[in-house]
């Protein structure tokens, strides 16, 4: 298990400038997530630590070895690719053979590696299979399994479970996680589902359309305080409202049509009377209640527009008097719930302070 | 097979059975008659053992051998050159390829004579440029029916390895590199063996009519060279001994087969489809 750094990178196909000035640094041994919108660079960034491209400037480096010049054949850092790109000709045992056969190992000391890799992915069973028998988990398996049989300082997983279906899904995320405790290898996992990203990563960074990292941090972290609209709006759902900053006894925002709210602001953030600013708030973390309920640093009054039932939760857009729409989850904690709201229902909104994120871009 | 898809299929084996097995089965059971004594005899092919034939299948199967291997090596890179452009120019460098085609062997070939002539483009080029200073045999030799052969011959070898070509997934060269092969362990152990098809194609479209070729080496060649070919048509045009002509097409036929067979054989063990190392059972 190594590091991965990159250092000032830019590069650009044909005159489109796609990552500029882009520094990164991946720890060792942890799951890293790397999310963002489609386009937006983040296959590059994996293709240059890969290998599969040049960078035009900057320098990448794995531990302290600088490898930006270096050839991928000549790196120890494998690959699972999108597509899985498994050897069509050969079998199963084959292709995670293959790069062992390319090193010249003997016949028996290939066997037993390939044999105990094909165990940690449970395909034992399939190994004199041709890659067309096989389903889209399986495949997805050997081409996991050919990337680990090297024992690279780092794996990258290029949106790897795209072509799964949304239960198995599920299951190879959590294969991934135990596989990557039990290899301790860095993995760099590049996705544009935040889903897959919240769940596997240790470490997660978000990129925004201009190849730009817009925040690194825990899952816990990035969810719950975004720095930004972008990374709030594209890691989950969320309100967007735009106010005015005021500092009086207490900071409080000013939404305009709806008066002011108190305000939680973080001690290191330093804000002027007057300043436009954002918060963000997420649908869980309001009330909704026809009653009126104590206790919340926050009210609104709202009315109900449209009700969505999830399953476990419920989405209701609450129509608020400044003409913006609230959307609010509530949990379906009980069958039959203590009050019913309804189409056209008044509420009553509340949150406190602590759960809205102050956001100046 | 069912019986719809059968029917459908009926056109064309009567067509072959008419034209092709029927006349195959005639020049056989010629071969074994003389035309004099009633019943079958051995004497047309006992008249073949005579090394002047077998140096003449020899020479006719190196000719073959030669420019199929050239048209391989010189179409390889040509087909997976054209087979990564992008569609418009594929079509554009397909269509060049093909517009040899269009035109009459015989023009094609006499268009070599002004090439490769004594006082030709080649020869006036090469002393105008002062590298020569008498002129070359370039015609009427092997070098001028090698030349022409292959020039004939490539489109048939580029076809087929460029619709295997194309259909390559190019991440699969990625992902060699990727578990630390160099281009030419990735060309030996993907590329290769996955537009072997192709290849195997591509090689006996080429072989196989080259094998038996008779006009491009009675033009160009001059008259030193005897190959398959030639001496069957001197048989059955000039000679007029269809008799023994059977018997030489039988033998020859005979051979090239099983030059194929044991051909196939030795491509299939050099690049096995699958298991390429044996898992030693436990």
């Amino acid at each position: 298990m190594k590091s991965i750094r990159l250092e000032n990178i830019k590069k650009s196909y044909n005159g489109d400038v796609i990552l500029e000035n882009l520094n990164l640094t991946i720890p060792a041994g942890q799951f890293f997530a790397l999310l963002g919108p489609s386009g937006c660079g983040k296959t590059t960034v994996l293709r240059l630590i890969g290998g599969f491209e040049e960078v035009n400037e900057g320098d990448i480096f794995l531990g302290e070895e600088n490898i930006t010049h270096l050839p991928s054949n000549k790196r120890h850092i494998n690959t699972v690719f999108q597509n899985y790109a498994l050897f069509p000709h050969l079998n199963v045992f084959d292709n995670v053979a293959y790069s062992q056969k390319i090193k010249g190992l003997s016949r028996e000391v290939i066997a037993q590696k390939v044999n105990k890799v094909l165990k940690t992915v449970h395909l034992e069973h399939h190994k004199n299979k041709f890659i067309n028998q096989l389903s889209g988990g399986q495949k997805q398996r050997v081409a996991l399994a050919r990337a680990i049989i090297n024992e690279p300082d780092v794996l990258l997983l290029d949106e790897p479970l795209t072509a799964l279906d949304l239960k198995l899904r599920e299951k190879v995320l959590i294969e991934l996680i135990d596989l990557q405790s039990k290899l301790q290898t860095t993995f760099v996992y590049v996705t544009h589902d935040q889903f897959e990203a919240l769940t596997v990563a240790d470490q997660m960074a978000i990129m925004n359309q201009d190849g730009q990292i817009e925040q690194i941090g825990t899952p816990k972290e990035i969810y719950e305080f975004p720095v930004s609209i972008f990374v709030a709006k594209f890691v989950g759902t969320t309100n967007i409202l735009k106010g005015i900053f005021h500092n009086g006894s207490t900071p409080q925002i000013e939404l305009p049509g709806l008066g002011f709210f108190q305000l939680a602001v973080p001690e290191n953030k330093e804000l002027v009377e007057g300043k436009s600013i954002y918060i963000s708030l997420r649908p869980e973390k309001i009330w909704i209640s026809i009653p009126e309920t104590p206790g919340f640093s926050n009210h609104l009054t709202g009315v109900v527009e449209s009700i969505v039932y999830q399953g476990r939760s419920t989405q209701y857009n609450v129509r608020l008097k400044n003409d913006h729409l609230l959307s609010i989850f509530e949990q379906n904690e009980e069958h039959f719930p203590r009050q019913v709201i309804d189409y056209g229902s008044t509420v009553n909104v509340y949150w406190q302070k602590e759960n809205a994120v102050l956001l100046e871009k | 097979m069912n019986n719809s898809s059968f029917f459908k299929a009926v056109p064309a084996l009567l067509w072959q059975f008419l034209f092709f097995y029927i006349p195959l089965l005639f020049v056989v059971v010629l071969s074994f008659t003389d035309g004099t004594t009633s019943g079958f005899t051995l004497k047309n092919y006992a008249l073949l053992f005579d090394s002047v034939y077998g140096s003449i299948v020899l020479r006719s199967l190196i000719l073959a051998f030669l420019t199929a291997t050239l048209c391989l090596l010189i179409g390889y890179p040509l087909a997976y050159f054209i087979a990564l452009k992008k569609r418009s120019l594929k079509n554009v460098f397909l269509f060049f390829i093909i517009l040899p085609f269009w035109t009459n062997l015989l023009v094609l070939t006499y268009a070599w004579f002004f090439i490769l002539d004594r006082d030709g483009l080649l020869n006036s080029l090469l002393m105008n440029i002062g590298v020569i200073n008498e002129p070359l045999a370039l015609i009427n030799n092997f070098f001028a029916i090698m030349i022409v052969m292959f020039y004939c011959y490539l489109p048939f070898m580029i076809m087929p390895l460029f619709s295997v070509l194309e259909k390559f997934d190019l991440n699969l060269i990625e992902a060699s590199k990727d578990l630390g092969a160099n281009q030419w362990q990735t060309l030996w152990n993907v590329i290769i063996p996955i537009t072997m098809p192709g290849i195997k194609a591509g090689f006996l479209l080429v072989f196989v009519p080259a094998f038996g070729e008779f006009v491009i080496p009675l033009l160009v060649g001059g008259d030193k060279y005897m190959f398959v070919g030639t001496l069957i048509s001197h048989y059955f045009l000039i000679g007029q001994n269809k008799f023994a002509g059977s018997a030489f097409t039988v033998l020859s036929s005979c051979v090239l087969f099983v030059v194929v067979f044991f051909v196939s054989i030795f491509v299939q063990k050099l690049f096995p489809s699958h298991r390429e190392i044996r898992e030693t059972e436990l």
